[in-house]
C-alpha cells in the first residue's frame, strides 16, 4: 500500500478527510465542485509513509466530461493503489452506485460513511457490519469536520479488500443508463437490510431557509440582503474604516516617516522632506454618507515629497544614494507606494471580503443562486450552473477560470471565462470599487451595476454567437444549507490571504519598480503625452491617470487602487464623473497577467489572445461612451 | 429537439413515438393522429398540448387536468410538495440515473419556479423545465398527504 485515492460523489467531505489524514489544508466548501484539481500529500500511517491523493468528486465513473476526466485518469494511472471511497451517509443510495462502479475495477477498497452525525440527526441508521459483510470491504464511520473516526479509518486501511459483490448481469449492447438502472435495483436490495430513515414531521429552520433562498420572491430579497451585508462589511467597514486606520494611522503617520528618517540617515544627500499635518479618524460607517466618529486626531508627519537643498551640487555618490532612496521611499517607492497599497489598502479589503465569502460558501447558499439566475443566464448561452464560477470570480478570477471545468460544454466554458475576464471584479478590485462607490452617489453606484449587467448580457450573447455549440441542460445538485464551521471559515480565509499576499506583493513591487524606472528615465512623461489622446481626449481623465491604466494592464486592482488614491486621497484630482469613467474602464480590463496564463492553459493560446485583443479596446470604448452619456445627462 | 414521450392510457407503458407500433410503413404516416401502444396494441390519440402559454404563466401550479384518466404526468405538472413515483425518463437519462433518479423511485417536487427542484432520496436537484417535462410520473392518488409537509411522506 503506497497510495490512497480518495474518491467519492461531489460535496461529501473528501477534502476534509484529506486534511485529517495528512494535515494539509485544501479549500473546503459546501457546494459540489470545490476541488477541480488533484491534490497530493505524504503522511505517516502507522509505520509506513503513504501518499494520499484527493480527487474531484464524481457521480458517474463512465461519464466523459472534464469534471470526471481528472478523477478517471487518476484511477487509471495508479492501478495498484487502494481506493478510499468517501460517502455521504445520508445519501447511501448514490454512494453505493459509485461503489458498484468502482467494484468493477477489482481493486482493494475501503468505504467511509462520512457525516454519520447528520444521518443520525435525521433519524437514519446504517447497519455498518451488515453492509461490510454484503460488500466484502471494510466500512468506516466518520464525522470528518470534527475529525472523528480518522484513526478508525487508518486502522481499517490494511484490511482493504477487493469487493466481493458480484457484478450486475448486463444484457449485450446495453448502454450506461441500463447498467446504472440494474445497479440501482441491486442497491435497493442491499439497502433493504442495512439502511433506515425516518423523516422528521416538521422541516428544520435550515431546511426552511434553504427553501426561501430558492423562492422567486423571498430568494431575491435574501439575495439583496446578502449583497447589502457584503457592501457594508467590505465596502464601508473594510475599505473605509480599516483602510483609513491602516493607511493613515499606520503607514502615513508612523511607518513611512520612520522609513524616510532611517533611510535619510543611512543614505545622506542634501534634501529636506515636506512636513504636513495628517488627519486620522476612526468611525463606524452607517451608510455611504453617514458615520459615527469615535476618535479623530492629527499628527505632523514627514511626506515623500522633498526638495533638494538650494545651491547644493550632488556628487556621483550622492546621486546613487538618491536613486536608492527614491526607489525605496520616493513617490514611486517600494515601501511608500507598493507596500502601502498592498498592505494598507488591499489587505483589509480582501480580508473582510474573504471572511464573508467563506461564510457564504460554507452555508450552501451559492448553488441556490443558480436557480434564481438560470433564466437570465440562458440569454447568454449559459445555464444557472455558471453562476458558481462567476461568483467565485468575485474572489479570484484566475481560480474561477479553472472552476469553469464544472460546466459541461466548451461553449459554456468559453463564454464564462470571457465574462470573468471582462466584467467580474475580483476581491481586491471589488473592495476598491465598493470604496469608490461609497465616495460617489448611490445613483452612480447603481449606474455602474446596471452598466456591468448590460455589458455581461451583451458580451455574453455575442460570445455565445461567435462560439457555436449547445448549451447544456440545467441540472444541479443543491447541497443542504448548513451552519458554517467557524474553524473552517477561519482556515480558508487565512489560507486565501496568505496566497493573496504571496501573489500580490511581488507584482505590486514589480509594477511600482516599472513606474519608478519609467519616471527616472523620463519615459513616464512621454507615455503620458503619447496616451494623451486616449486618456484625456477619449476618456476625459487627467493625464496622470495614464499611470493607473498602465499598471492596470499588469493587475487591474493595482490600477483601481491608483484610481481610488487619486479620487479620495489627500490630493484628489478627479471629479465624480471622472471617477465613474475610470471605475468603468478599469473594471473591464483583464484582471491580471496570471489570469491570461490560466486562460491560455485552459483554452489555448489562441483563445487567450483573442480575448485580450477584444477586452482592452472594449474597455476603453465603454469608458469613453460612459463619459459622453454622463456629460449629456449632466447637460440636461 | 423536444422529445415527445407517450404513455399508454390503458396499460401505462411509456414509449417514444418512433416505437409506436403503427409508425412504420403505414400509408397515413404523420397525417394520422392515433398511435398504437407497442405493449398492449391499444390505439389512442396523442396527448393534447399543455394549454396556452398564459395558462401556464398564471396557472396556480396545479396540473391542468387534460383528461381525467391520464395516469402519467410530467414532473412539472405536479403541485409543489407532491410526491409521485417515476414511470419513465427520456432524453439524457443517465444524467438523472447517476443521481439515483430512475423509474420506480419516489420523487417530490419541491418548487416549480424559477426552476423545478425535485428531491430524490436525500438529494435535491434543480432542473430546467425541459428536463422536468421528460420525467413522467404516476399521478398521485388524491390530495397530497400533508399540504405543508414539504418533505413529503417518508414512511417509517
Amino acid at each position: 500500500m503506497h497510495r490512497l485515492l480518495l474518491v467519492g460523489n461531489p460535496n461529501v467531505g473528501k477534502s476534509v478527510l484529506f486534511k485529517n489524514l495528512t494535515g494539509r489544508y485544501v479549500t473546503v466548501s459546501n457546494y459540489p465542485g470545490t476541488t477541480v484539481e488533484v491534490v497530493r500529500a505524504r503522511t505517516q500511517l502507522g509505520d509506513r509513509s503513504v501518499e494520499v491523493i484527493d480527487t474531484p468528486g464524481i457521480n458517474d465513473l463512465a461519464a466523459a466530461n472534464d469534471e470526471t476526466r481528472v478523477t478517471s485518469a487518476m484511477l487509471e494511472r495508479h492501478p495498484e493503489d487502494v481506493i478510499v471511497q468517501v460517502a455521504d451517509a445520508r445519501n447511501l443510495r448514490r454512494a453505493l452506485l459509485l461503489t458498484m462502479q468502482l467494484a468493477e475495477l477489482d481493486r482493494p477498497m475501503v468505504l467511509v460513511l462520512n457525516m454519520i452525525d447528520e444521518l443520525a440527526a435525521k433519524g437514519g441508521r446504517i447497519d455498518t457490519a451488515a453492509l461490510a459483510e454484503e460488500l466484502g470491504i471494510p466500512v468506516v464511520r466518520t464525522v470528518a469536520v470534527r475529525n472523528h473516526g480518522t484513526e478508525r479509518l487508518a486502522a481499517a486501511l490494511p484490511r482493504a479488500a477487493i469487493p466481493s459483490l458480484e457484478n450486475v448481469e448486463v444484457p449485450h449492447g446495453a448502454g450506461e443508463y441500463e447498467r446504472n438502472r440494474l445497479r440501482l435495483a441491486r442497491i435497493n436490495e442491499l439497502m433493504e437490510g442495512t439502511y433506515s430513515l425516518r423523516q422528521p414531521a416538521r422541516p428544520s429552520l435550515a431546511v426552511r431557509l434553504g427553501f426561501w433562498a430558492m423562492h422567486p420572491v423571498k430568494g431575491l430579497l435574501l439575495g439583496a440582503l446578502a449583497l447589502l451585508g457584503v457592501f457594508w462589511f467590505v465596502g464601508l467597514f473594510g475599505a473605509g474604516t480599516l483602510v483609513d486606520l491602516l493607511e493613515t494611522a499606520v503607514f502615513e503617520q508612523r511607518l513611512s516617516p520612520a522609513a524616510i528618517t532611517t533611510l535619510d540617515k543611512m543614505l545622506p544627500f542634501p534634501h529636506a522632506h515636506a512636513i504636513e499635518a495628517v488627519p486620522g479618524s476612526v468611525a463606524v460607517p452607517l451608510s455611504p454618507v453617514h458615520e459615527v466618529e469615535l476618535f479623530a486626531w492629527q499628527t505632523e508627519a514627514l511626506r515623500t515629497g522633498y526638495t533638494l537643498t538650494p545651491g547644493a551640487e550632488l556628487t556621483a555618490g550622492q546621486a546613487t544614494r538618491r536613486f536608492v532612496h527614491d526607489f525605496l521611499v520616493g513617490e514611486y517607492g517600494a515601501l511608500t507606494m507598493a507596500l502601502s497599497y498592498a498592505l494598507a489598502i488591499v489587505l483589509p479589503i480582501v480580508t473582510t471580503f474573504f471572511l464573508l465569502f467563506s461564510l457564504l460558501e460554507d452555508s450552501g447558499y451559492l448553488p441556490r443562486m443558480a436557480i434564481l439566475v438560470n433564466r437570465v443566464f440562458r440569454l447568454m448561452g449559459l445555464n444557472g450552473k455558471a453562476v458558481l464560477p462567476m461568483v467565485l470570480g468575485l474572489g479570484c478570477d484566475t481560480m474561477a477560470t479553472m472552476t469553469t471545468r464544472i460546466l459541461e460544454t466548451r461553449k459554456e466554458r468559453i463564454v464564462t471565462t470571457m465574462l470573468l475576464a471582462l466584467a467580474i471584479p475580483c476581491s481586491a478590485q471589488l473592495g476598491v470599487l465598493l470604496a469608490m462607490m461609497a465616495a460617489l452617489s448611490p445613483a452612480a453606484a447603481l449606474a455602474w451595476m446596471l452598466l456591468m449587467a448590460a455589458v455581461l448580457l451583451t458580451v455574453g450573447r455575442l460570445t455565445a454567437r461567435v462560439f457555436p455549440g449547445e448549451t447544456s441542460e440545467f441540472l444541479l445538485e443543491i447541497p443542504p444549507l448548513r451552519r458554517p464551521q467557524l474553524g473552517n471559515v477561519w482556515l480558508k480565509t487565512r489560507s486565501r490571504i496568505g496566497w493573496y499576499l504571496r501573489e500580490v506583493i511581488p507584482l505590486f513591487v514589480a509594477g511600482t519598480a516599472v513606474l519608478f524606472l519609467l519616471d527616472k528615465l523620463r519615459l513616464l512623461e512621454r507615455i503620458a503625452s503619447f496616451g494623451q489622446p486616449l486618456v484625456v481626449g477619449w476618456l476625459g481623465l487627467p493625464r496622470e491617470m495614464a499611470n493607473a491604466l498602465l499598471v492596470g494592464f499588469l493587475r487591474r486592482d493595482f490600477g483601481a487602487v491608483y484610481v481610488l488614491d487619486a479620487a479620495t486621497g489627500p490630493e484628489a484630482i478627479l471629479d465624480p464623473l471622472q471617477i465613474f469613467v475610470a471605475m468603468v474602464t478599469i473594471t473591464l480590463f483583464m484582471p491580471c497577467f496570471a489570469n491570461f496564463l490560466m486562460i491560455a492553459k485552459e483554452h489555448g493560446q489562441r483563445v487567450a489572445w483573442a480575448m485580450t485583443a477584444f477586452i482592452f479596446p472594449f474597455a476603453f470604448l465603454v469608458g469613453g461612451l460612459a463619459l459622453r452619456v454622463g456629460r449629456w445627462l449632466s447637460g440636461i | 429537439m423536444a422529445e415527445r414521450y407517450l404513455t399508454c392510457p390503458l396499460c401505462g407503458f411509456g414509449f417514444e413515438p418512433e416505437d409506436a407500433l403503427c409508425a412504420h410503413g403505414c400509408p397515413l404516416r404523420s397525417h394520422c393522429a392515433l398511435v398504437r401502444c407497442p405493449a398492449c396494441d391499444y390505439e389512442f390519440a396523442e396527448q393534447p398540448g399543455r394549454g396556452s402559454w398564459w395558462r401556464r404563466l398564471l396557472g396556480s401550479g396545479t396540473a391542468e387536468a387534460t383528461d381525467g384518466e391520464c395516469e402519467a404526468l410530467s414532473v412539472d405538472q405536479l403541485r409543489a410538495g407532491q410526491t409521485a413515483s417515476v414511470l419513465s425518463l427520456s432524453g439524457s437519462r443517465n444524467k438523472l440515473a447517476v443521481f439515483g433518479l430512475v423509474p420506480g423511485i419516489e420523487i417530490t417536487l419541491l418548487q416549480r419556479r424559477p426552476a423545478c427542484v425535485v428531491q430524490v432520496g436525500e438529494t435535491e436537484l434543480a432542473l430546467d423545465r425541459e428536463i422536468a417535462r421528460r420525467i413522467l410520473v404516476r399521478r398521485p392518488g388524491g390530495p397530497p398527504a400533508e399540504p405543508e409537509g414539504i418533505l413529503g411522506t417518508g414512511g417509517g
